[in-house]
């Protein structure tokens, strides 16, 4: 492994830069990445290479970015788990203040979806099941304290209701459980639901953002403030450093990633995959960070899902 | 025949000259990806992906449908000839394939493995052209209490695949079932038995203990041999190809390891390592010369090698079926699939059927393709073991540590290697076979998931489990194993003492 010190760095970059997925290929934070490494040569002068780091809802990678040289050729790909993770107490690094965003490039609100054809068809009923048969109806998610999780939470918290979590690997392998029929419900990203769903193989119920989705898959998913269940959970993606980069660096990455995201043709990619990119600079997308923090601190905290899930993880 | 006009569309789409071209292209790179060590499927693809922007999508879907399933063809060679497996699904091949080649029969073993993949593919494809949306709906019946059962069985079954005790066996199966836990808990993200060394967190890689285990634990081996003059088989052309009784004693196993493993990769998880395995169980089970597993039976290296090729097709099945990746080769295909602007599911056969039924046809014609460029690379593969050992050995020192290094970049695996060299080689002395640890390696985290997943979906009642029919005939199979084992041990105990008595 190269160890070059920051400070001898002369013309930056002089090699390809390193992007760290910290989760495994396929999924949607991965095709994003993938997306990117297209225009990366043209934007940052060097290629883009994607590392993934599976595991531990995220923390394996970004715990690996967070202790890497801080010299602009390790980055990393960042979700809401950036912020959610050191909530639950169990991480090695305080991600917020160990890491750096340089950009922000989509929000993603979390959808909850049943099996077609299956008895509880809407969100009415589901409660009403699920009020009378407390911890029967079982919820599946991509991993443990991930925001499908806390959405899942949530959701029970707001309706009043006790449901049962199942983790899982992958959103992939939820879906593929839901479709099983040995899940009744889970809650995804929409970018992993929206096949299934034009194929009329699931329902989605409800959207957790404040309005709806304005993609023509989703405009008829009502939200959930809609049916009065205060559910706004919503996960994003975005690209961070390690702390301390070099000016040059952070200047040179800011200006090319600014430009590879607004590219007419990441953005199209990107809608393919039923994503809106919202860009957000390193200033906008920290601020971002810091509300983010102090909201599902609030919520993780308040609400006891905090202690659910350190519960839950042992 | 509706089916049969659509496949004809597709070949007419796949042998348009730039879509055959990247089939070749996409079997050639899957060759090698197979044959060199510690390469694996979704790396290659993942490295490949950023070439493929200026192709065109139905071309660059060929290339990496062909990178996949070529990489099963030749994963088989270095385990027949250096005892190293070339990818985890050929791992057991090493079992038998490596004593093989020990006798001068690497050619046809290299040959068997060949031809088995080129039957067994075909299978896989004719069920993917003809099953694929009734499988996949079949295959989603299975929930986490059926992996669980799943897993159990396999353990019993499979852990006493080579001839030594069963305690030993068992033994092994733990320690790889205990190995496996460690890093961080794919559920929960907690760090176990990591002591707080972060190269932990990400547990062993399985081609990381294989290496060690079957390679540098031969390389150690053949060292404590220095003084025995170095043994060269020569090879004679006819030597290269399977004789009559090899090709009748391997037909079978073909045809069974072709079923075998295709049922196998509709599952999740790693579903060619895993039919190799349970392949391999089969075999021996069916053979008339149990005794001759792990000496270099040519059924052993037949049944695995054909069965991780139809598992290819097979994976394919919930794929485009359902739009879901089961395991990491095809969600980098999903990835590669994505990327091109596909979305692949039930909608890509009806919205784009001359791209969907071009990939099928192309990978009927890349399976031919493989066929013919590897059988005459047997000739080349061959002439390898004529090296003498103490040239040999430190090369294949060199093949296997590069090819570890390269999987996660990461100097901390080579001393890992190194260590499980020294225990394989350790093992062998005091008699311990070492392909069960391998089996409660892989089949260990399936075991721990679907019991944690499994007891939730049951609300924590394990007998729960045997409520559900799949997950009850599951495991009363395994009952019955464990049950008619017991049974033809007392009866020989009983014999032997009814000799005894009768001397």
């Amino acid at each position: 492994m190269e160890n070059k010190a920051a400070t001898t760095v002369k013309k930056y970059p002089d090699k390809p830069i390193t992007l760290i997925v910290p989760f495994g290929v396929g999924g949607g934070m991965d095709l994003v990445a993938r997306l990117l490494e297209k225009s990366a040569p043209v934007n940052l002068g060097q290629p883009l290479i994607i590392i993934n780091k599976p595991g531990g809802a995220g923390t394996i990678g970004w715990n690996e970015l967070a202790s890497a040289n801080p010299d602009g050729y390790t980055l990393g790909m960042t979700g809401v788990e950036v912020i959610l993770q050191p909530l639950y107490g169990t991480t090695k690094y305080n991600y917020p203040t160990a890491l750096d965003p340089l950009v922000h490039i989509a929000d993603l609100s979390m959808v909850m979806v049943v099996k077609a054809e299956e008895p509880l068809q809407n969100i009415i009923d589901l409660m009403s099941y699920a009020k009378q048969h407390p911890r029967e109806i079982k919820f599946g998610h991509g991993g443990m304290g991930t925001i499908g999780h806390v959405t899942g939470e949530t959701f029970a918290q707001a309706a009043n209701i006790q449901l049962e979590q199942v983790p899982y690997q992958s959103a992939a392998e939820a879906m593929a459980s839901l479709l099983g029929g040995h899940i009744q419900v889970a809650f995804l990203n929409p970018a992993s639901v929206k096949e299934q769903m034009k194929n009329g193989m699931v329902k989605v119920l409800a959207v957790a953002s404040e309005q709806r989705l304005d993609e023509p898959d989703f405009i008829n998913v009502p939200t959930f403030k809609e049916q009065n269940l205060d559910v706004v959970c919503t996960n994003w993606y975005g690209i961070a450093a390690p702390k301390d980069l070099p000016d040059e660096a952070k200047i040179k990455l800011t200006q090319g990633l600014k430009a590879m995201i607004n590219d007419p043709e990441f953005v199209k990619n990107m809608k393919n995959l039923g994503l809106k990119v919202t860009y957000l600079g390193p200033k906008e997308s920290q601020e971002k960070w810091l509300t983010e923090r102090q909201k599902l601190t609030k919520t993780v905290q308040e609400t006891g899902i905090a202690e659910k899930i350190k519960a839950q993880k042992k | 025949m509706d089916i049969l006009n659509l496949l004809l569309q597709g070949v007419s789409v796949s042998i348009i000259p730039a879509n055959l071209l990247s089939c070749i292209i996409g079997v050639l790179i899957g060759t090698l990806v197979g044959v060199l060590p510690g390469i694996d499927t979704v790396s290659a693809i993942a490295l490949l992906l950023p070439f493929s922007y200026g192709m065109d999508s139905t071309a660059a879907l060929i290339m990496f449908a062909g990178i996949y399933y070529g990489s099963k063809y030749g994963g088989s060679t270095t385990s027949i000839l250096i005892n190293v497996p070339g990818e985890a699904a050929s791992v057991v091949t090493c079992l038998d394939g490596y004593p093989m080649g020990q006798k001068g029969r690497a050619g046809a073993a290299l040959a068997i493995s060949a031809i088995g993949s080129f039957i067994a593919g075909t299978i896989g494809l004719i069920g993917l052209t003809l099953l694929a949306p009734p499988l996949a709906q079949a295959a989603l019946a299975f929930g986490p209490p059926e992996y669980f059962s799943l897993a159990l069985v396999g353990l019993i079954l499979l852990s006493k695949l080579t001839g030594t005790s069963t305690l030993k066996s068992a033994l092994m199966a733990v320690i790889g079932i205990i190995l496996s836990t460690i890093g961080l808990d794919s559920l929960s993200g907690i760090s176990r038995f990591t002591f707080g060394i972060d190269e932990l967190d990400r547990g062993f890689d399985l081609s990381i203990i294989a290496m060690g285990l079957f390679g540098i634990g031969e390389i150690l081996t053949a060292m404590t041999h220095a003084d025995a003059k170095p043994d060269i088989p020569t090879v004679k052309f006819r030597d290269l190809y399977p004789t009559k009784e090899e090709w009748q004693r391997s037909i079978t196993p073909m045809f069974r390891g072709g079923i075998v493993g295709f049922l196998v990769g509709l599952l999740p998880g790693p579903a060619a390592t895993i039919s190799s395995f349970i392949s391999y169980g089969l075999e021996k089970r069916c053979s008339k010369h149990p005794e001759e597993f792990g000496h270099g039976a040519i059924e052993g290296v037949a049944g695995p090698e054909s069965a991780n090729n139809s598992a290819i097709s097979a994976t394919m099945i919930p794929l485009m079926s359902l739009g879901l990746p089961f395991c990491g080769a095809t969600a980098i295909l999903l990835s590669g699939f994505m990327i091109h602007g596909i979305t692949p599911g039930p909608s890509l056969i009806t919205e784009r059927p001359e791209l969907f039924w071009g990939l099928i046809a192309s990978m009927y014609i890349g399976n031919v393709l493989l066929l013919i460029i590897n059988l005459p690379l047997i000739g080349v593969f061959v002439q390898l073991l004529k090296t003498p050992l103490n040239i040999l050995m430190p090369l294949v020192a060199v093949v296997t540590l590069t090819g570890a290094y390269s999987i996660n970049n990461s100097i901390f695996d080579l001393i890992w290697v190194i260590f499980f060299g020294i225990l394989g080689f350790l093992l062998q002395r005091v008699g311990f076979e070492p392909s069960p640890l391998i089996i409660g390696l892989v089949l260990g985290p399936e075991l721990e998931r679907g019991l944690t997943q499994g007891l939730i979906i049951c609300n924590g009642d394990i007998w729960a489990f045997i409520t559900r029919p799949l997950a009850a005939t599951i495991l009363s199979l395994g009952a019955i194993v464990i049950l008619y084992n017991f049974v033809t041990w007392v009866t020989k105990l009983n014999n032997k003492r009814k000799e005894l008595n009768v001397n």
